[in-house]
């Protein structure tokens, strides 16, 4: 029934435009007589661009008809004169030629438009188009599947009211405010489905402009559920193995732990006997008895401080963010690393900077740098005997970051080991399990930083890291 | 004083002698660890004794060099960390004997092995104790040390005093030593020296006189002290 009303109208348009021309042709053919062929051609293209190749076909058949009638002699004839045979034919040809170029203008955008509805329709992300006031002018296949919402839920619905969470409006209201200035908006955030629950997704919206004039907006959904899942399980596992390879570390200086421990243990025994005794005198000695117990607290206080770092270290969470003091957590370090130095013979030269400024951090984890690359240096002197062991520890202000750098005096790499030396298992210890390096730099890189290695001339190894202050 | 441990040491006595003779006897303490120097140097004078700190074995070899505001002449011992930065506690040891100063050495040490000890002890060291260690053992460490010092250093001023004395003789009479300390008659050390039975008894009286000898007894523990050697038969 569409289809016949549809035909039906295409061959009256036809029919109209011709009559119009018929019109304005018998009109003006006292003044021009030849004016008609315009007309008439005019109506065959408008007619092939409004009703297509059947209409414009229809529509020079009519003209034919018209023009044979009323302007080709013998006048208000149905028939031709012989001589005029070659006007009329050249008429024909004309009209042709033109309805063709009328329709197949029509078809071609009408193929092209087809396309790019197939691309909307068909694109894997959801599309959602909107006006400028935010209300919905179309929406995609995929927008259904991924929103639930169908076309006739979301027309003319705003969409801050259709897909985005309570509160998160302020921020979309944010982003259309710069998409209204004309900037492409690129956001990851979250947006709700038509049940209630939500989503994230990477959103990106963009004017469509018309004539200079921005007319709509396209925002285009990416569902970043996945992917989102599979980057926090992946961090999830990172820090997994970070704590891991603490806990290595950690074990590995269990002596110099106990014997930072059992100093002030130690410390406060023998003070204890010590008060004992100045309160045992006749007179009892209350200062002397006082000055021991202030070193027992002192003493007590330093025990407790080393648990607490110890216990922060081996903690499986990670520490918030926090402005740190860089200086400060290589000296925290270094008493934790004091004994194995020493036992190591090693000597350790601390050179901090003085006045750096804060570096925002993980606490935890970014000591647990400092540690691995203090007992990578400490573990590469372990073979030398014809040299003193040094550990240099230096920490620099640099334009925009704080350098710090750990150099030993030990071997440095085999030239063929050293482009390998922040692969994961590469290690270059007997009982080593290669994680070392590797955490230590996924950790600097996720501060924004950067960590590498060199070779130090004649001998040893620099590891130097960056830590942006900003 | 103190000959029955270290409850001998009151209160008291560290104030006489505070105020008679300053330094009676004094304990040097040479720990890296500052908590652990004012634990040792709080336990040491709850028991009456002087202490001097040292954070390393350089500061108290330079302190000990300079004579110490006259520290290293009273009775003392030396409380050693092994393991101390620079030069450790059984390098001290070793250079104090090179350099001929002899002092008794308490070792402690955190984490103290087997080989370690066996090393410190055959090198002369009085006691190596482990940290945490029961303060009563390191306090009789201590007393025997300063016993063993104030015996040496006795030893010493009587051997000097000997000596002194030995220099006052002539030369007759140091030739006649060796021969009355070996047990001959004055009849046969006359034969030996060719003199008189009569000289030979003057010279005697002498050497008892100045070599302050109450008998005869007296003079053979003394030339046993000088090394005065017996002359056969």
């Amino acid at each position: 029934m569409r289809t016949l009303q549809h035909s039906f109208f295409r061959y009256g348009i036809a029919v109209f435009f011709v009559g119009i021309a018929l019109g304005l042709s018998l009109l003006t053919h006292q003044s021009m007589p030849e004016s008609f062929l315009f007309f008439f051609l005019a109506a065959v293209m408008l007619a092939g661009w409004f009703g297509r190749t059947g209409a414009g076909l229809f529509a020079v058949m009519v003209s034919m008809i018209a023009v044979g009638y009323y302007f080709i002699p013998p006048y208000r004839a149905f028939a031709v004169e012989l001589d005029e045979l070659p006007y009329l034919f050249s008429f024909l040809s004309s009209a042709l030629v033109t309805s063709w170029l009328g329709s197949a203008r029509r078809n071609a955008e009408e193929k092209q438009r087809a396309h790019l509805d197939e691309l909307f329709e068909q694109s894997p992300e959801a599309i959602m188009l909107i006006d400028r006031q935010d209300r919905v002018l179309r929406i995609n296949k995929e927008f259904t599947r991924l929103f639930g919402f169908r076309f006739n839920e979301a027309e003319h619905l705003r969409s801050v009211d259709l897909i985005t969470p309570a509160m998160l409006k302020a921020e979309a209201a944010e982003s259309r405010k710069r998409l209204s200035e004309g900037q492409i908006v690129n956001l990851e955030t979250t947006r709700m489905r038509k049940d209630g629950s939500c989503l994230d997704v990477s959103e990106v919206s963009f004017p469509v402009v018309a004539d200079g004039k921005c007319i709509a907006y396209y925002v285009i959904f990416r569902d970043i559920t996945e992917s989102k899942r599979a980057l926090e399980e992946l961090h999830n596992a990172q820090a997994e193995l970070a704590h891991l390879s603490r806990v290595t570390t950690m074990g590995e200086l269990a002596s110099s732990i106990a014997h930072e421990i059992n100093q002030p243990i130690g410390a406060i025994a023998t003070n204890g006997s010590a008060a004992v005794r100045w309160l045992g005198q006749t007179p009892p000695n209350v200062e002397g008895a006082e000055e021991a117990l202030d070193c027992i607290v002192r003493d007590a206080n330093r025990a407790a401080d080393v648990i607490g770092r110890i216990r922060t270290l081996l903690k499986k969470n990670t520490t918030p963010m926090l402005n740190l003091d860089i200086n400060e957590m290589i000296r925290e370090v270094l008493v934790l690393t004091s004994y194995e130095t020493s036992r190591r013979d090693t000597t350790v030269f601390i050179e901090l900077a003085e006045g750096l400024p804060p570096v925002p951090g993980d606490r935890v984890q970014l000591q647990q740098v400092i540690l691995n690359l203090i007992m990578n240096g400490l573990e590469a002197m372990s073979a030398i005997m014809d040299r003193p062991r040094q550990l240099r520890i230096q920490s620099n202000r640099a334009a925009d970051c704080i350098c710090i750098q750990v150099r030993d005096s030990g071997q440095g790499w085999d030239t063929r080991h050293f482009p390998f030396v922040f692969d994961p298992f590469f290690t270059t210890k007997r009982d080593g399990i290669g994680m070392g390096l590797t955490i230590s730099r996924s950790i600097i890189e996720s501060h924004g930083g950067r960590l590498w290695a060199e070779q130090d001339t004649p001998h040893g190894a620099i590891l130097n890291f960056t830590l942006p202050t900003t | 004083m103190g000959r029955t441990g270290y409850s001998a040491w009151s209160h008291s006595e560290l104030h006489s002698s505070d105020n008679m003779k300053p330094f009676s006897k004094c304990v040097f303490v040479v720990d890296d660890d500052q908590s652990m120097r004012d634990a040792l140097k709080n336990l040491l004078r709850s028991v009456g004794l002087e202490v001097r700190l040292f954070a390393s074995a350089q500061e108290f070899l330079d302190s000990f060099r300079t004579g110490m505001d006259g520290m290293a002449d009273v009775p003392s011992c030396l409380i050693l960390d092994v393991r101390l930065p620079g030069l450790g506690g059984l390098d001290l040891q070793h250079e104090l004997t090179a350099a001929n100063i002899d002092i008794p050495i308490i070792f402690i040490t955190a984490h103290g092995d087997i080989p370690m000890s066996v090393r410190a002890m055959k090198a002369g060291a009085v006691e190596f104790l482990t940290k945490p260690f029961r303060d009563q053992d390191l306090l009789d460490a201590i007393h025997v040390s300063l016993a063993q010092d104030h015996n040496r250093r006795q030893k010493n001023a009587r051997l000097a005093e000997f000596r002194r004395r030995l220099e006052t003789l002539t030369v007759r009479e140091r030739e006649l030593l060796p021969l009355v300390v070996s047990g001959r008659t004055n009849k046969e050390i006359a034969a030996e020296i060719g003199t008189s039975e009569v000289t030979v008894k003057v010279h005697r009286g002498n050497l008892m006189r100045k070599m302050q000898a109450v008998s005869f007894a007296d003079l053979l523990r003394i030339a046993a002290d000088l090394d005065i050697p017996y002359t056969k038969v």
